[in-house]
């Protein structure tokens, strides 16, 4: 074979070599002391409380794929778009045991158990499916951090606060595996289809 | 030939061209938009649906929606200054605050005439200047 055929080859190859049924796994990598192995980058614990006052902690997530958000009740700007497309995914997976859906609020101030839950009934949802959580306030926006996205205070932003739209996909060794754009209807699209090909998942 | 004749002699084909080019406009485009639409979806569709379906109970539907008909006249100030308090659409409640829209007399305008005629099934035609004496009596 000449040479320039190869070449030609050369993108297929490309394409075959990486595995188009396996999603990325976010965060950085550590290499452990004992084996040298390298340990992919997993959430760490919590506990918070949803709308039932039940706690809800990194056990309650234990062979589930959750998808996460961080909100508040009150925000004015991305949030109801953000929680329409967020109804999409609690739709879909609604009889699926593997997936729940966790929603932060990042102003815990304001949104207590009972604004929670009415919010809850708001959008017709069941606790169980999407727990919105609460607890105290840092360590709600250092979690953001250990999600790899930014939650903060901002007296200038709409509702007080700057939070990004992003629906973090994470499977069930609590590793990160994907990042979309809640407030954007083709970007929660291929959440859908990246979370059944994480289903799929051995 | 007179500067006059070639005018008259052109001026057909002119006007079939511009009717060619409009006609092609709508085949790509569909219909005509409406002037209103952009600011609806800019503005409006992120909360009340690209439809006017709204959000459950958080945010209420434009869509054959009852009030925005029965309170016409607040329409403007709603769209401008966003709403504090709890209101009832089509028997439902909805408490969650509306928020303000930077917005001029003429996308208002644009956006009610819009909503009146997708949503609110309403044959009504406003303007910047109604827009403008409304803005004048928001509490």
């Amino acid at each position: 074979m000449r040479i320039t055929n190869l070449l030609l080859l050369s993108p297929l190859l490309l394409i075959f070599s990486c595995n188009p049924d396996k999603l990325p796994v976010y965060g950085t990598k550590t290499i452990s002391p004992a084996t040298g192995d390298s340990i992919d980058y997993t959430l760490p614990t919590f506990a918070y409380v949803d709308q039932d006052s039940n706690l809800v902690s990194e056990a309650t997530t234990q062979n589930k794929i959750f998808v996460t958000e961080f909100f508040f009740t009150s925000c004015p700007s991305i949030c109801p778009k953000m929680q329409a497309q967020m109804l999409r995914v609690y739709e879909k997976y609604k009889s699926n045991s593997d997936v729940i859906i966790l929603a932060f609020t990042i102003d815990p101030q304001r949104d207590s158990v009972g604004k929670l839950k009415s919010y809850e009934k708001k959008l017709g949802i069941e606790s169980s499916k999407w727990h919105l959580l609460t607890g105290d306030k840092d360590s709600i926006y250092t979690l953001a951090e250990s999600f790899l996205v930014s939650a903060a205070e901002d007296a200038d932003a709409p509702g007080g606060h700057v939070h990004s739209g992003n629906f973090i996909l994470a499977d069930k060794q609590r590793r990160l595996r994907g990042y979309y754009d809640g407030t954007k209807e083709e970007s929660v699209q291929k959440l859908l289809d990246e979370l059944d090909l994480l289903l799929k998942e051995k | 030939m007179d500067k006059n004749k070639i005018i008259r002699y052109l001026a057909p084909f002119a006007i079939v061209g511009i009717i060619i080019i409009f006609i092609l406009n709508v085949i790509t485009h569909g219909s005509i938009q409406h002037p209103g639409k952009s600011t609806y979806q800019s503005r409006c569709a992120q909360c009340h649906g690209d439809n006017g379906e709204g959000i459950k109970a958080l945010t209420p539907p434009l869509f054959q929606a009852d009030l925005p008909v029965q309170h016409f006249d607040s329409l403007p100030c709603w769209i401008k200054f966003g709403m504090n308090h709890s209101i009832k659409v089509n028997g439902i409640d909805y408490d969650q605050p509306m928020y303000p829209n930077e917005v001029d007399e003429i996308q208002t305008a644009n956006v009610i005439n819009f909503m009146c005629q997708e949503f609110f099934n309403y044959d009504t035609t406003v303007n910047s200047i109604w827009v403008k004496q409304k803005w004048k009596d928001c509490e």
